[in-house]
């Protein structure tokens, strides 16, 4: 946590051709703004504004940076840039859309459709978990889809989770923040560190940085229906990694959902990143039902289940 | 030290340019680098940024004025730039890891040392005749060895881009290092990408240098290997060096070190196909390189809605 917090953008403040209304969220990396522009349309936006580089001071519109932050503030702006550059080259309908990009106040601004709706994070804390399967089957089909489209691009999200997906008041999914796809700078004692969301960063996240790949993307999309299920995340996975004290939803929830989706999200849980599906595709066909899950230890466990079952029946 | 130097890069007809060359010198060592980003992986020019920038840097550091061992310098530091390259890639999650060649050559004391990997070339031209010539890691230079294609058929065989030794590769990169070589008044290092050596002839090279000093030959070379490639060309980049006796030569174009201060150093990069000169400072973007950037951003966006 920075140990100091930025000041926002005032409300009214004019910022070119937008006028931010409030401030929608407050990260550490940055601050996202709702503003309405020339044709009063609703915006996001989404200003470069690391706290423990740069600090704003209430009443500032400039922020002020300290001489031997800035090549480190510029480098991250770099990082910011990344993200634009990853966005602008997806036009999904479940990807966030990139309206504009400009510089002022001596830092960078990405400007973002304005989506009405909820986070699934909230959706979530309403229900405390226990989402109806066909609203998860429906919800994650579809953020896949958008996913694909992300993996396609040769981009990770890396940073997948509830207060990521944005269910629009029509039901579809859009994924937000690509904040993690940029989150580069470890080395050299850089001061912005790799963000991860303990419970929903993949074990690759913590350690064996150059394992990270689809997979870990996929891991989190896992985490994030478990949490559906659970109303929280499952434990994380660099604690999982010490002792592993996950119990599978296939057990937790037997009964509560078809087996076939709670072993779906065993097979994203699994530590090894070789046990899960590795790509977008094999994950879809198993949400839209076309094929089985393979969590290869857990198919044998329940064809035996199934098999004992079987004799049991015939005796 | 007395030295003429002169280097460019060319983009070319391709889309970008994904070279990058630099040289820095202190009061008594010199580092040339030229880097050539492999095209067909993705970032191959953030692949030959960090590699170029990774050795000047390093030099700066080390050459105070001069290197302590110049073998062990370009070893340890080609080396950990194809893991800086590595790194970046892992932290940036890239499903690939940009890949670049690169050459670099250290001249202390009079004496020359180089190392490569991948098929940018460092060719010592004496008396207009080429002394020595690094030998390409490729498929094409391997079947040359082998007896089973002759040198002048390289620039044209189908498979003269396939090489098998690059930093950002997963295995270790082979670094193949010289000899110490001791440099005689008026020979000409020449480092260069394959740009400009593959529609060019060793005796092409030698023959332009042998007309003019390299500050008009080199020019000269980009041009005629750019209009003999043709639309199917690649990016172009070189270095040239010639190295002169203290006392012998006087001009504009001779760069003597004696006078600097034994902790400073010059640096000239080209970066982007432009020239920008720096000093001790080491700012990562500059207000330029932003606005580019920005700008970049918002045609693809403008590009992509519809």
């Amino acid at each position: 946590m920075p140990s100091q917090a930025n000041q926002p953008l005032p409300d009214g403040y004019q910022l070119q051709n937008y006028r931010i209304t409030k401030v929608l969220s407050c990260g550490g990396f940055s601050i996202v703004y709702l503003a309405h522009d020339e044709n009063n349309q609703p915006v996001a936006i989404k200003e470069y504004l690391p706290s423990s580089l740069a600090l704003r001071k209430e009443g500032d519109a400039l922020p002020s940076i300290a001489e031997e932050n800035l090549a480190t503030f510029r480098y991250g702006m770099k990082c910011f840039f990344e993200e634009g550059r990853a966005l602008a080259r997806l036009s999904h309908p479940n990807v966030v859309r990139v309206l504009n990009f400009f510089r002022a106040n001596e830092t960078v601004y990405l400007v973002m459709r304005y989506e009405r709706g909820r986070t699934l994070q909230e959706h979530i804390q309403a229900r405390r978990g226990a989402m109806k399967e066909n609203f998860i089957r429906r919800v994650f089909t579809l953020l896949l889809n958008g996913l694909r489209e992300v993996h396609s691009n040769k981009l990770l999200h890396l940073d997948i989770k509830p207060a990521n997906i944005y269910i629009r008041n029509d039901g579809t999914p859009v994924l937000i923040d690509f904040g993690a796809a940029r989150q580069t700078l470890t080395s050299e004692g850089f001061k912005l560190n790799p963000m991860y969301t303990p419970g929903f960063a993949s074990p690759e996240h913590y350690q064996k940085r150059d394992l990270l790949g689809p997979w870990s993307d996929i891991y989190s999309v896992g985490a994030s229906l478990f949490a559906c299920l659970a109303g929280a995340a499952p434990q994380a996975a660099d604690l999982r990694m010490e002792r592993d004290r996950y119990v599978s939803a296939t057990k937790l929830f037997a009964g509560k959902y078809s087996t076939q989706l709670l072993e779906t999200i065993d097979w994203c849980l699994q530590l090894d990143h070789l046990q899960r599906p590795q790509s977008v595709m094999a994950l879809q066909k198993v949400l839209l039902r076309e094929r089985d899950p393979e969590g290869p230890r857990k198919r044998s466990f329940v064809a035996n289940l199934r098999s004992t079952l079987m004799r049991l029946a015939r005796r | 030290m007395k030295f003429s130097i002169y280097q460019e890069s060319r983009q070319g007809p391709r889309k970008a340019n994904q070279d990058r060359v630099a040289y820095c010198y202190s009061r008594d060592a010199l580092c040339m680098i030229v880097a050539d980003g492999m095209g067909g992986h993705l970032h191959g020019e953030v692949a030959a940024q960090i590699a170029t920038q990774f050795i000047a840097e390093a030099f700066q550091r080390q050459a105070k004025p001069q290197l302590e061992d110049p073998f062990r310098f370009l070893f340890d530091t080609i080396m950990n730039a194809h893991l800086a390259i590595i790194d970046y890639a892992n932290e940036r999650g890239l499903l690939e890891t940009p890949r670049t060649t690169v050459v670099c050559c250290i001249v202390q004391d009079g004496l020359a040392y180089w190392a490569h990997v991948g098929d940018s070339r460092l060719y010592l031209i004496r008396d207009g005749r080429i002394v020595v010539q690094t030998k390409d890691h490729s498929r094409v230079q391997m079947l040359v060895d082998s007896g089973r294609i002759r040198e002048e058929a390289v620039a044209h065989h189908p498979e003269r881009n396939k090489i098998f030794n690059c930093l950002g590769q997963m295995a270790p990169p082979k670094i193949d290092l010289s000899r110490p070589t001791a440099l005689r008044h008026g020979d000409t290092l020449l480092l260069c990408t394959d740009g400009l050596w593959s529609p060019l002839s060793g005796r092409l090279i030698c023959e332009a240098l042998l007309r003019e000093d390299i500050m008009s030959a080199v020019p000269n070379l980009l041009d005629l290997a750019e209009s003999r490639a043709g639309p199917d060309g690649d990016n172009l980049s070189v270095i040239a060096m010639t190295w002169a006796e203290e006392l012998l030569e006087d001009g504009d174009q001779w760069i003597s070190t004696v006078e600097m201060d034994p902790n400073a150093y010059k640096t000239t990069v080209v970066q982007f196909g432009r020239t920008s000169q720096g000093g001790q400072e080491g700012g990562y973007l500059s207000d330029e390189e932003i606005e580019r950037a920005i700008a970049e951003i918002r045609n693809a966006i403008k590009k992509h809605s519809s």
